[in-house]
């Protein structure tokens, strides 16, 4: 067969203009009239506020100052609509954004965001997602901070145990990771001259961002158009909404176009997290190092907002065996809000963070069984036929086998050494 | 206001700046040469570089002030004649580019060391970059551009 | 206060008279690495900035006969580069060349590092080992003061209207060598989370003639361990008196960091660090007595 792509090298239709120095991402963006726009956000965790802008309004440059009082519909979220354009009533983690104020230029917004009064009357937060599930805990929205919970279960527990030789129980963290894509959000926004709100963004999701735009101000997608720039990186962490709905207000209210730029500092308090899990696991194997059982309990942390927790927690369930067989399978996992920054899309979605549980897992079952790490795990995978927790049968191509004999031989693993 | 005199790409300036400014925000605002990026504004990424007089420096951290009367060449100086410089071409060839944003950077920071040391070893390659962040491509595929761009330059003569 | 009025310093006294006018309204710029963060941060806010960093008076590394000298605004690049600071010397070298990134080097200058005074300047634990002296300028006049008094005696840290103009210090015997070993959390742009100098000989009894050691990042500023100098003075250098060594400087360092959380990590890292510059210079000296017979 003769292929014109696979197996060759091809050259990046984006590569001349990046090596050149021509590739625009948003911040290169410079049109005339263009005017600038900063955002206030909370320096408190949890607190009730009330917020002044008189003083800052006064400040030459100052074009204007937006709040939650200038946006039709407060509310965005990529799954639950929990995000507040602007904090209205109550900031549920540091970072969350109060006010925009748009002036002349940067310097003037920068003057303008320490005029603001933000009056914090402080109350009580919570930050580990274990307390946040007790009912007596301070609730971040609503009446309970449990988002979803995703439920699994396969065979017979009691049976699982009562086969086991050795059982393993363990608590597993892992901890917030940010994506520190290298090109910090910025956007500009403007009416075009068909009358159409354009918002020229790196974003991963342009159509959801127009939906976004357009309901948060009360338009129809129509009139509602998003321009993807080069995007600097983004991992996930430019799924959700960043600047997009203050921007398009601002354009759209004053009727020029506007332009914001974060710093590096703002991008970090601005945008999601990795979810820092917290799993609990009991895995149990026969005398012959085959599993028998495993219960889990992940418990994700996703901060004020929800974001894509419910996709993610769930996905962390459905890997929470890893690539082995196992009989007897009973996962339970939470996504739970607390106060601190949210957590949302990362690279793997959830299946990055759970190997580090299953794999000591395996490793500990192994020196437990004077097993070597390797023979324990090739006696486990899934092979094709092999049935996963979920009830997926792999019929197609499952070569952990061979993957796993590649790494012995690269390694220079030795079975000695394995067992320790 | 101060005014300040430098070259930038081979072409003298005179301008007039405000104090505050540091060389990034004279480049990309006031000549509207944006091919240099910022990436962190405290000089640990590296997306800024530009080499200042014969040494790379990041453009954050130098007040435009600071830069009266010297030399500077950023990413949009490279090509001559409209061609690419080796290293730019050896990066679109090796693959050495994905979201981009680093890449402007991370090519003056290859230019700046080739500059002095014309055949280095991989490990001196990575320490001539190790100022500089990538976060998408990963660092061997540049490392490979910087071999393929030392081999143009050998055959170019350049 | 905003920044109103920005200078290059052509020569050392037009610098020190603009100095003497401004006093604290005025910062000294040199290759900006640290001071451009603070003005960002508005953790600094001066009205005027004299930049020093083409001032050729203060870029030159010079010999002056059992002397070296370094002007203030010398970078770390031109350090490392330069022919007087290699072989026994390597100690400075080392440490010049884990400053930041090439960038970074290529901007910030050693005087820089003296003056902005951080308990976790690369530069500083050699040049305390080497036992230097930094030249202070003012229009009221000139004044010598040992880098190591700078951080403990009151009168003689920089005063607002002088300018560090050069380090000087006695190049050590032939038989002695400058070691340098830093921890950071990554190899490139990583502040030092504790670094160890030694400067010392070994003779052909194989016992320690000279040590000096000296630390950064182990208390409030860089300083000499003289308890473990005094501890490995005359003693061979065998791994169990290395870590005798480094169980004393242990000792002594969680005393003067207690109740701050980095301790009980630093109080293992330490271990490593300080083994690491020792056996630096043990290796090198047996080598060299090795060669000599």
């Amino acid at each position: 067969m003769n292929l014109n792509i696979v197996g060759k090298d091809i050259l990046r239709v984006d590569g001349l203009s990046k090596v050149t120095g021509k590739a625009l991402y948003p911040q290169d963006l410079y049109i005339d009239d263009m005017i600038y726009g900063k955002t206030l956000r909370s320096d408190k965790s949890h607190a009730y506020i009330e917020v002044d802008i008189k003083e800052a309004e006064k400040i030459k440059g100052i074009i204007k100052i937006f709040t939650y009082k200038d946006v039709p519909i407060n509310h965005y979220g990529v799954v639950f609509k929990d995000h507040e354009v602007f904090c209205r009533e109550k900031v549920r983690q540091i970072g969350d954004p109060i006010a925009f104020v748009v002036g002349e230029n940067e310097r003037v917004c920068k003057e303008a965001l320490k005029k603001i009064k933000v009056y914090y009357e402080e109350i009580e937060g919570v930050f580990n997602p274990i307390d946040a599930m007790r009912e007596d805990s301070p609730k971040i929205h609503g009446d309970t901070n449990i988002v979803y919970h995703y439920k699994l279960k396969k065979g017979n527990i009691e049976e699982g145990y009562s086969n086991s030789y050795v059982v393993v129980e363990n608590t597993y963290k892992t901890h917030m990771v940010d994506h520190a894509f290298l090109q910090p959000e910025a956007g500009l926004a403007f009416v075009d001259k068909e009358n159409i709100l354009t918002v020229m963004v790196a974003t991963q999701y342009p159509h959801y961002d127009r939906e976004e735009v357009a309901a948060a101000l009360n338009l129809s997608q129509e009139e509602v158009k998003i321009i993807n720039t080069n995007v600097g990186g983004a991992f996930g962490g430019r799924e959700d909404i960043s600047l997009q709905i203050h921007l398009a207000l601002a354009a759209y209210t004053l009727k020029k176009p506007v332009k914001a730029i974060y710093s590096r500092e703002e991008s970090f308090i601005a945008h999601s997290k990795r979810h820092p899990l917290i799993m609990k696991y009991k895995t149990g194997a026969d005398k012959n190092g085959y599993l028998q059982i495993m219960e889990a309990e992940i418990i994700g942390d996703t901060g004020a907002y929800a974001s894509w927790a419910t996709n993610v927690l769930r996905k962390s369930g459905v890997h929470a065996t890893g690539p082995y067989f196992i009989p007897n399978v009973k996962v339970d996992s939470y996504a739970v809000y607390t106060n601190n920054l949210f957590a949302g899309a990362m690279r793997g979605f959830g299946a990055t963070q759970v190997p580090v549980a299953h794999e000591q897992q395996m490793d500990i079952l192994a020196e437990k069984l004077g097993i070597d790490p390797i023979s324990i795990r090739m006696k486990n995978i899934f092979k094709k036929g092999s049935v996963s927790a979920t009830g997926q049968i792999m019929l197609e191509s499952v070569p952990i086998d061979r993957c796993i004999e590649e790494v012995v031989k690269n390694i220079g693993f030795s079975m000695s050494v394995g067992r320790g | 206001m101060k005014e300040i005199k430098l070259k930038v790409n081979g072409i003298d300036y005179i301008l007039n700046i405000d104090e505050d400014i540091r060389l990034i925000d004279l480049l990309r605002d006031k000549l509207r040469l944006t091919g240099t990026k910022e990436g962190c504004g405290e000089g640990e990424c590296g997306a800024c570089t530009v080499i200042m007089d014969g040494v790379s420096v990041n453009s954050c951290l130098v007040m435009a002030f600071q830069a009266d009367g010297s030399n500077i060449l950023t990413i949009e100086g490279l090509e001559e004649e409209g061609k690419l410089h080796p290293i730019q071409k050896a990066f679109i060839e090796e693959g050495a580019i994905q979201c981009g944003y680093c890449t402007p950077g991370m090519i003056m920071s290859v230019k700046a060391l080739l500059d002095k040391q014309p055949y280095p070893s991989r490990e001196e390659i990575r320490k001539g970059i190790s100022g500089n962040l990538c976060r998408c491509t990963g660092y061997n595929k540049i490392v490979d551009a910087t071999e393929m761009a030392i081999k143009y330059i050998k055959e170019e003569g350049v | 206060m905003e920044l109103q009025e920005v200078y290059k310093g052509e020569n050392v006294n037009e610098i020190i008279r603009v100095l003497s006018i401004y006093k604290n309204e005025a910062k000294i710029i040199a290759g900006g690495t640290d001071i451009i963060i603070d003005l960002r941060n508005e953790k600094i806010s001066p009205k005027v900035l004299i930049d020093i960093s083409n001032t050729r008076e203060l870029s030159y590394i010079k010999e002056e006969g059992e002397f070296i000298e370094i002007g203030g605004a010398t970078t770390f690049t031109q350090l490392i580069e330069n022919p007087l600071i290699q072989e026994n010397l390597q100690g400075l070298k080392k440490a010049c060349s884990l400053v930041g990134s090439p960038q970074i080097r290529n901007k910030g200058t050693i005087g820089g590092n003296i003056a902005n005074g951080s308990s976790a300047a690369d530069s500083i634990p050699p040049l305390i080992c080497l036992n230097s002296t930094i030249t202070l300028v003012s229009t009221r006049g000139k004044r010598e003061v040992y880098l190591e008094d700078l951080y403990t005696d009151m009168n003689k840290t920089i005063r607002e209207d002088e300018l560090l103009t050069n380090i000087r210090f006695k190049k050590p015997k032939p038989e002695q060598i400058l070691t340098f070993s830093k921890l950071g959390l990554r190899k490139a742009l990583a502040i030092s989370r504790m670094s160890i100098s030694t400067l010392l000989e070994i003779n052909k009894k194989g016992v320690f003639k000279a040590i000096k050691i000296a630390s950064g990042s182990l208390g409030k500023y860089p300083m000499r361990e003289l308890e473990v100098e005094e501890f490995l003075l005359e003693k061979s250098p065998d791994e169990k008196t290395i870590y005798k060594a480094a169980k004393i400087l242990q000792e002594s360092m969680g005393k003067r960091l207690k109740g701050r959380s980095t301790l009980p990590y630093k109080r293992e890292a330490v271990i490593g660090v300080f083994r690491e510059a020792v056996e630096e210079g043990v290796n090198w000296s047996c080598e060299r007595n090795k060669i000599k017979g």
